[in-house]
Protein backbone atom coordinates (compact mmCIF):
# COMPACT_ATOMS: atom_id res chain seq x y z
CA UNK A 1 0.00 0.00 0.00
CA UNK A 2 1.09 3.67 -1.37
CA UNK A 3 1.54 5.71 1.79
CA UNK A 4 -0.39 8.82 1.75
CA UNK A 5 1.01 12.11 1.20
CA UNK A 6 2.37 14.38 3.77
CA UNK A 7 0.12 16.75 2.37
CA UNK A 8 -2.86 15.17 2.75
CA UNK A 9 -1.78 13.97 6.39
CA UNK A 10 -1.45 17.46 7.43
CA UNK A 11 -4.29 18.53 6.02
CA UNK A 12 -6.65 20.48 7.80
CA UNK A 13 -4.09 20.89 10.75
CA UNK A 14 -2.09 23.69 9.45
CA UNK A 15 -1.37 25.97 12.14
CA UNK A 16 -2.41 24.03 14.74
CA UNK A 17 0.82 22.97 17.36
CA UNK A 18 -1.23 21.01 19.33
CA UNK A 19 -2.13 19.03 16.64
CA UNK A 20 1.56 17.91 16.63
CA UNK A 21 1.34 14.49 17.96
CA UNK A 22 -1.63 13.30 16.06
CA UNK A 23 0.78 14.07 12.89
CA UNK A 24 3.39 12.35 14.04
CA UNK A 25 1.99 9.30 14.87
CA UNK A 26 -0.33 9.68 11.38
CA UNK A 27 3.72 10.08 9.78
CA UNK A 28 4.67 7.17 12.09
CA UNK A 29 2.32 5.00 11.00
CA UNK A 30 2.76 5.58 7.30
CA UNK A 31 6.12 5.40 7.16
CA UNK A 32 7.21 3.46 9.85
CA UNK A 33 9.58 6.20 10.46
CA UNK A 34 9.60 9.91 10.76
CA UNK A 35 12.50 11.73 8.27
CA UNK A 36 14.32 14.77 8.66
CA UNK A 37 12.20 15.91 5.39
CA UNK A 38 9.17 15.01 7.24
CA UNK A 39 10.20 16.59 10.39
CA UNK A 40 11.27 19.90 8.86
CA UNK A 41 8.33 20.10 7.13
CA UNK A 42 6.00 19.64 9.53
CA UNK A 43 7.68 22.57 12.16
CA UNK A 44 7.02 24.79 9.60
CA UNK A 45 3.85 23.68 8.69
CA UNK A 46 2.17 23.38 12.30
CA UNK A 47 4.52 26.49 13.12
CA UNK A 48 6.13 24.77 16.32
CA UNK A 49 9.93 25.13 16.21
CA UNK A 50 11.90 22.64 14.53
CA UNK A 51 13.85 21.77 17.79
CA UNK A 52 10.43 20.55 19.71
CA UNK A 53 9.08 18.50 17.18
CA UNK A 54 12.79 17.25 17.34
CA UNK A 55 12.83 16.79 21.07
CA UNK A 56 8.98 15.31 20.91
CA UNK A 57 9.95 12.86 18.38
CA UNK A 58 13.21 11.64 20.25
CA UNK A 59 11.45 11.91 23.50
CA UNK A 60 8.67 8.86 22.91
CA UNK A 61 9.61 5.64 21.52
CA UNK A 62 6.68 4.98 19.94
CA UNK A 63 8.36 7.73 17.45
CA UNK A 64 11.56 6.34 15.38
CA UNK A 65 13.94 8.60 13.61
CA UNK A 66 15.43 6.30 11.30
CA UNK A 67 13.71 3.77 8.94
CA UNK A 68 12.42 0.12 10.48
CA UNK A 69 12.61 -2.86 9.01
CA UNK A 70 9.23 -5.17 7.74
CA UNK A 71 10.09 -7.40 10.78
CA UNK A 72 10.61 -5.78 14.33
CA UNK A 73 11.57 -7.71 16.73
CA UNK A 74 11.85 -6.69 20.10
CA UNK A 75 13.45 -8.23 23.43
CA UNK A 76 11.83 -7.97 26.73
CA UNK A 77 15.13 -6.72 29.14
CA UNK A 78 13.70 -6.26 32.13
CA UNK A 79 14.14 -7.90 35.20
CA UNK A 80 12.39 -10.80 35.01
CA UNK A 81 13.44 -11.79 31.54
CA UNK A 82 17.19 -10.93 32.21
CA UNK A 83 17.37 -13.61 34.93
CA UNK A 84 15.49 -16.17 32.72
CA UNK A 85 18.12 -15.24 29.74
CA UNK A 86 16.90 -12.26 27.32
CA UNK A 87 20.70 -11.55 27.32
CA UNK A 88 21.04 -14.71 25.51
CA UNK A 89 18.48 -14.09 23.11
CA UNK A 90 19.44 -10.64 22.55
CA UNK A 91 23.24 -12.01 21.10
CA UNK A 92 21.49 -14.52 19.36
CA UNK A 93 19.74 -12.14 17.30
CA UNK A 94 22.29 -9.51 17.22
CA UNK A 95 24.92 -12.35 16.06
CA UNK A 96 22.07 -13.71 13.26
CA UNK A 97 21.18 -10.56 12.01
CA UNK A 98 24.55 -8.64 12.17
CA UNK A 99 23.06 -5.63 13.05
CA UNK A 100 23.19 -3.48 16.51
CA UNK A 101 19.87 -2.92 18.00
CA UNK A 102 17.86 -0.18 17.09
CA UNK A 103 19.42 -0.32 13.31
CA UNK A 104 18.23 -2.61 10.39
CA UNK A 105 19.45 -5.16 8.34
CA UNK A 106 20.45 -3.92 4.96
CA UNK A 107 18.25 -6.11 3.06
CA UNK A 108 15.50 -3.97 5.26
CA UNK A 109 13.70 -7.22 6.32
CA UNK A 110 14.74 -6.61 10.00
CA UNK A 111 15.21 -4.59 13.36
CA UNK A 112 15.95 -5.57 16.93
CA UNK A 113 14.58 -3.64 19.66
CA UNK A 114 14.90 -4.17 23.62
CA UNK A 115 12.11 -2.90 25.75
CA UNK A 116 12.42 -2.42 30.19
CA UNK A 117 9.35 -4.18 30.48
CA UNK A 118 6.56 -6.15 28.22
CA UNK A 119 4.50 -6.73 31.43
CA UNK A 120 4.34 -10.36 30.91
CA UNK A 121 7.33 -11.78 33.45
CA UNK A 122 5.59 -14.67 34.81
CA UNK A 123 6.12 -15.94 31.13
CA UNK A 124 9.19 -14.78 30.53
CA UNK A 125 11.61 -14.26 28.56
CA UNK A 126 9.20 -12.56 26.03
CA UNK A 127 9.80 -11.48 22.63
CA UNK A 128 7.56 -9.95 20.52
CA UNK A 129 7.56 -9.77 16.93
CA UNK A 130 5.50 -7.41 14.56
CA UNK A 131 3.02 -6.70 17.89
CA UNK A 132 2.81 -10.95 18.70
CA UNK A 133 4.23 -12.32 21.50
CA UNK A 134 6.61 -14.92 21.78
CA UNK A 135 6.56 -16.56 25.29
CA UNK A 136 9.35 -18.89 27.17
CA UNK A 137 11.88 -18.01 24.12
CA UNK A 138 14.98 -19.77 24.07
CA UNK A 139 17.50 -18.71 21.66
CA UNK A 140 16.82 -21.78 19.56
CA UNK A 141 13.57 -20.97 18.87
CA UNK A 142 14.49 -17.36 18.25
CA UNK A 143 16.99 -19.05 15.83
CA UNK A 144 13.63 -20.71 13.98
CA UNK A 145 11.23 -17.56 14.52
CA UNK A 146 13.79 -15.35 12.41
CA UNK A 147 14.64 -17.62 9.81
CA UNK A 148 10.84 -18.59 9.14
CA UNK A 149 10.53 -14.87 9.04
CA UNK A 150 13.19 -14.46 6.52
CA UNK A 151 11.73 -17.65 4.12
CA UNK A 152 8.57 -15.98 4.57
CA UNK A 153 9.65 -12.41 3.78
CA UNK A 154 12.53 -13.53 0.81
CA UNK A 155 10.42 -15.99 -1.38
CA UNK A 156 7.67 -13.17 -2.68
CA UNK A 157 11.05 -11.33 -3.98
CA UNK A 158 12.26 -13.56 -5.73
CA UNK A 159 9.49 -14.86 -7.66
CA UNK A 160 9.41 -10.63 -8.53
CA UNK A 161 12.37 -11.18 -10.08
CA UNK A 162 11.45 -14.52 -11.84
CA UNK A 163 8.31 -12.97 -13.60
CA UNK B 1 0.88 48.80 42.26
CA UNK B 2 3.22 46.10 43.84
CA UNK B 3 1.80 43.86 46.69
CA UNK B 4 3.49 43.41 49.10
CA UNK B 5 3.44 39.84 51.01
CA UNK B 6 5.38 39.32 54.38
CA UNK B 7 7.28 35.65 54.76
CA UNK B 8 10.17 34.21 56.94
CA UNK B 9 12.91 32.72 56.00
CA UNK B 10 15.19 31.40 59.19
CA UNK B 11 13.39 33.11 61.25
CA UNK B 12 14.21 36.71 59.39
CA UNK B 13 11.11 38.33 58.50
CA UNK B 14 10.87 40.11 54.96
CA UNK B 15 8.12 41.96 53.49
CA UNK B 16 8.73 41.26 49.47
CA UNK B 17 6.87 41.81 46.19
CA UNK B 18 4.19 39.49 45.51
CA UNK B 19 5.23 36.69 42.58
CA UNK B 20 8.95 37.39 43.36
CA UNK B 21 10.64 33.79 44.05
CA UNK B 22 11.79 32.11 47.50
CA UNK B 23 15.37 32.13 46.10
CA UNK B 24 15.23 35.82 44.60
CA UNK B 25 14.27 36.96 47.94
CA UNK B 26 17.19 35.24 49.83
CA UNK B 27 19.81 36.51 47.40
CA UNK B 28 18.28 40.17 47.87
CA UNK B 29 18.85 39.87 51.40
CA UNK B 30 22.19 37.84 51.77
CA UNK B 31 20.85 34.36 52.90
CA UNK B 32 23.10 32.14 51.13
CA UNK B 33 21.23 29.37 49.26
CA UNK B 34 23.51 27.68 46.82
CA UNK B 35 22.31 27.50 43.40
CA UNK B 36 23.21 26.55 39.63
CA UNK B 37 20.41 26.67 37.11
CA UNK B 38 18.42 29.74 37.53
CA UNK B 39 19.74 32.62 35.63
CA UNK B 40 18.24 35.78 36.81
CA UNK B 41 15.26 37.13 34.40
CA UNK B 42 15.15 33.92 33.01
CA UNK B 43 12.36 31.72 33.91
CA UNK B 44 13.22 29.05 36.59
CA UNK B 45 13.32 25.24 35.59
CA UNK B 46 14.40 23.89 38.95
CA UNK B 47 16.91 21.66 37.29
CA UNK B 48 19.48 21.35 39.38
CA UNK B 49 17.94 21.05 42.22
CA UNK B 50 20.47 22.83 44.56
CA UNK B 51 18.45 25.40 45.65
CA UNK B 52 15.74 23.28 47.90
CA UNK B 53 14.80 24.60 50.91
CA UNK B 54 12.16 23.39 53.56
CA UNK B 55 8.75 25.11 53.08
CA UNK B 56 6.78 24.68 56.97
CA UNK B 57 3.07 24.01 56.34
CA UNK B 58 1.16 23.99 59.78
CA UNK B 59 3.59 22.36 61.26
CA UNK B 60 5.16 19.70 58.72
CA UNK B 61 7.98 20.77 56.29
CA UNK B 62 8.29 20.19 52.25
CA UNK B 63 11.57 19.97 50.46
CA UNK B 64 11.21 21.60 47.59
CA UNK B 65 13.35 24.20 45.32
CA UNK B 66 13.02 27.72 46.16
CA UNK B 67 13.69 29.07 42.64
CA UNK B 68 10.23 27.76 41.37
CA UNK B 69 8.69 28.13 44.96
CA UNK B 70 6.58 31.64 44.58
CA UNK B 71 6.24 33.96 47.77
CA UNK B 72 2.59 33.71 49.79
CA UNK B 73 1.39 35.52 52.59
CA UNK B 74 2.81 34.15 56.27
CA UNK B 75 5.19 31.48 54.35
CA UNK B 76 8.20 29.77 56.49
CA UNK B 77 10.56 28.73 54.77
CA UNK B 78 14.02 27.16 56.81
CA UNK B 79 16.69 27.03 54.20
CA UNK B 80 19.85 25.65 56.24
CA UNK B 81 18.44 22.83 58.26
CA UNK B 82 20.61 19.59 59.08
CA UNK B 83 18.21 17.88 56.71
CA UNK B 84 18.83 20.11 54.14
CA UNK B 85 22.17 20.49 54.16
CA UNK B 86 22.58 17.01 54.24
CA UNK B 87 20.88 16.35 51.08
CA UNK B 88 22.26 19.49 49.16
CA UNK B 89 25.62 18.08 49.98
CA UNK B 90 24.58 14.90 48.15
CA UNK B 91 22.94 16.72 45.14
CA UNK B 92 26.44 19.07 45.29
CA UNK B 93 28.16 15.54 45.30
CA UNK B 94 26.28 14.37 42.45
CA UNK B 95 26.81 17.51 39.91
CA UNK B 96 30.16 16.96 40.40
CA UNK B 97 30.88 13.60 39.88
CA UNK B 98 28.58 14.13 36.88
CA UNK B 99 30.86 17.16 35.36
CA UNK B 100 34.31 17.66 37.28
CA UNK B 101 35.17 19.58 34.85
CA UNK B 102 33.94 22.95 35.31
CA UNK B 103 35.24 24.96 38.29
CA UNK B 104 32.10 26.13 39.17
CA UNK B 105 30.45 22.92 39.84
CA UNK B 106 33.73 22.04 42.12
CA UNK B 107 33.13 25.43 43.83
CA UNK B 108 29.29 24.51 44.65
CA UNK B 109 30.07 20.91 45.80
CA UNK B 110 33.01 23.33 48.16
CA UNK B 111 30.18 25.42 48.94
CA UNK B 112 28.18 22.66 50.45
CA UNK B 113 30.56 20.76 52.47
CA UNK B 114 31.45 17.91 49.95
CA UNK B 115 34.48 16.06 51.18
CA UNK B 116 34.68 12.99 49.23
CA UNK B 117 32.35 11.88 46.18
CA UNK B 118 31.25 7.89 46.79
CA UNK B 119 29.86 8.09 43.01
CA UNK B 120 32.23 7.58 39.58
CA UNK B 121 32.90 10.56 37.95
CA UNK B 122 30.91 10.15 34.48
CA UNK B 123 32.19 13.36 33.02
CA UNK B 124 29.42 13.75 30.96
CA UNK B 125 30.61 17.61 30.39
CA UNK B 126 26.72 18.42 30.84
CA UNK B 127 24.71 18.95 33.95
CA UNK B 128 21.33 19.33 32.31
CA UNK B 129 20.88 22.59 33.94
CA UNK B 130 19.03 23.93 30.82
CA UNK B 131 20.93 27.43 31.22
CA UNK B 132 21.63 27.45 27.76
CA UNK B 133 18.19 26.25 26.80
CA UNK B 134 16.50 28.51 28.45
CA UNK B 135 18.60 31.88 27.42
CA UNK B 136 18.53 30.88 23.71
CA UNK B 137 15.06 30.18 24.28
CA UNK B 138 13.57 32.85 26.43
CA UNK B 139 16.24 35.76 25.92
CA UNK B 140 17.25 35.35 22.18
CA UNK B 141 13.39 34.07 20.78
CA UNK B 142 16.32 31.48 18.32
CA UNK B 143 14.78 28.21 19.42
CA UNK B 144 18.21 26.68 18.27
CA UNK B 145 18.99 24.44 21.02
CA UNK B 146 16.73 22.04 23.00
CA UNK B 147 16.55 19.03 25.21
CA UNK B 148 16.80 15.97 23.18
CA UNK B 149 16.01 12.22 24.52
CA UNK B 150 15.18 11.29 27.70
CA UNK B 151 16.11 9.63 30.71
CA UNK B 152 19.38 9.06 30.83
CA UNK B 153 20.15 9.67 27.23
CA UNK B 154 18.74 13.29 27.92
CA UNK B 155 21.11 15.57 25.80
CA UNK B 156 21.41 19.21 24.83
CA UNK B 157 21.26 18.98 21.45
CA UNK B 158 20.78 21.43 17.77
CA UNK B 159 18.14 19.75 15.27
CA UNK B 160 19.63 16.63 13.93
CA UNK B 161 23.16 17.22 15.27
CA UNK B 162 24.09 20.33 12.93
CA UNK B 163 23.93 24.02 13.63
CA UNK B 164 20.27 25.20 13.58
CA UNK B 165 19.08 28.03 10.77
CA UNK B 166 18.05 29.88 13.59
CA UNK B 167 20.82 30.10 15.65
CA UNK B 168 22.15 33.96 15.93
CA UNK B 169 25.45 33.12 17.01
CA UNK B 170 24.97 35.43 19.99
CA UNK B 171 27.26 32.66 22.11
CA UNK B 172 25.06 33.64 25.16
CA UNK B 173 24.62 29.69 25.06
CA UNK B 174 28.43 29.13 25.71
CA UNK B 175 28.79 32.23 28.20
CA UNK B 176 26.17 31.00 30.41
CA UNK B 177 27.09 27.28 30.71
CA UNK B 178 28.81 26.05 33.77
CA UNK B 179 31.15 23.99 31.57
CA UNK B 180 32.80 26.71 30.19
CA UNK B 181 35.29 27.79 33.34
CA UNK B 182 37.57 24.87 33.94
CA UNK B 183 39.47 23.70 36.93
CA UNK B 184 42.83 25.37 37.51
CA UNK B 185 44.61 22.85 36.51
CA UNK B 186 43.23 22.49 33.66
CA UNK B 187 40.98 19.62 31.78
CA UNK B 188 40.85 16.18 33.22
CA UNK B 189 41.01 13.79 31.44
CA UNK B 190 38.71 11.02 31.61
CA UNK B 191 39.90 8.48 34.31
CA UNK B 192 41.80 10.73 36.15
CA UNK B 193 39.02 13.12 37.19
CA UNK B 194 39.36 14.43 41.04
CA UNK B 195 37.38 16.72 43.83
CA UNK B 196 39.38 19.69 43.64
CA UNK B 197 38.63 21.30 47.10
CA UNK B 198 42.02 23.47 46.39
CA UNK B 199 40.67 26.82 47.45
CA UNK B 200 41.54 25.93 51.50
CA UNK B 201 40.42 29.45 52.60
CA UNK B 202 37.43 29.21 50.40
CA UNK B 203 36.71 26.24 52.11
CA UNK B 204 37.15 27.59 55.76
CA UNK B 205 34.67 30.22 55.03
CA UNK B 206 32.32 27.56 53.74
CA UNK B 207 32.31 26.59 56.98
CA UNK B 208 32.50 29.09 59.15
CA UNK B 209 29.59 30.57 57.32
CA UNK B 210 26.98 28.22 55.66
CA UNK B 211 23.96 29.85 55.88
CA UNK B 212 25.06 33.68 55.01
CA UNK B 213 26.21 35.42 51.63
CA UNK B 214 29.83 35.29 52.52
CA UNK B 215 30.39 37.13 48.77
CA UNK B 216 32.89 33.91 48.09
CA UNK B 217 33.66 34.60 44.58
CA UNK B 218 33.40 30.83 44.09
CA UNK B 219 31.99 30.42 40.55
CA UNK B 220 31.97 34.06 40.18
CA UNK B 221 30.71 35.57 36.75
CA UNK B 222 27.68 32.92 36.47
CA UNK B 223 27.18 30.42 38.97
CA UNK B 224 25.35 32.77 41.91
CA UNK B 225 23.43 35.45 40.67
CA UNK B 226 24.47 37.47 43.27
CA UNK B 227 27.47 38.28 41.65
S1 LIG C 1 24.59 31.09 19.97
FE1 LIG C 1 22.85 30.18 18.88
S2 LIG C 1 22.33 28.37 20.10
FE2 LIG C 1 23.57 29.70 21.42
S3 LIG C 1 22.06 30.96 22.54
FE3 LIG C 1 22.73 32.13 20.73
S4 LIG C 1 21.15 31.64 19.18
FE4 LIG C 1 20.99 30.05 20.78
S1 LIG D 1 25.36 22.51 28.00
FE1 LIG D 1 25.96 23.70 29.84
S2 LIG D 1 24.36 25.25 30.12
FE2 LIG D 1 23.57 23.68 28.72
S3 LIG D 1 22.47 22.23 30.06
FE3 LIG D 1 24.55 21.41 29.81
S4 LIG D 1 25.70 22.24 31.56
FE4 LIG D 1 23.82 23.46 31.39
S1 LIG E 1 16.78 24.02 40.96
FE1 LIG E 1 16.67 26.04 41.75
S2 LIG E 1 18.49 26.95 41.05
FE2 LIG E 1 18.56 24.96 40.09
Amino acid sequence: MQPQPLETLLEGRRSQPHQLIEVLQDVQAQYGYISEEAIRTISKELGVPLVDVYSVVSFYKAFHLNPRGKNVITMCTGTACHVRGAKLLLNQAISQLGVQPGDMTDDKLFTIEHVNCLGACALGPVVTENGSSHHHMSPGKLRKLIDALRARDEKPEQEADHA
Amino acid sequence: MIQYVSMKIDGAIFKVPKGSSVLDVAIEYGICIPHLCHVPNISDLGACRLCIVEHVVEGRSKVTTSCTLRVQEGMVIKSNTQKIKRLRKNIAELLVSQAPNSKAIQDIAVRCGVKTVRYPFRNDNCVLCGRCVRICREQWQAKAIGFVGRGKDRRVKSPFGVKSETCKMCGNCIDLCPMTITPCDGPMKPGEEYLCGKCESQLMEAESAVDQCIMCGLGEGFQCARH
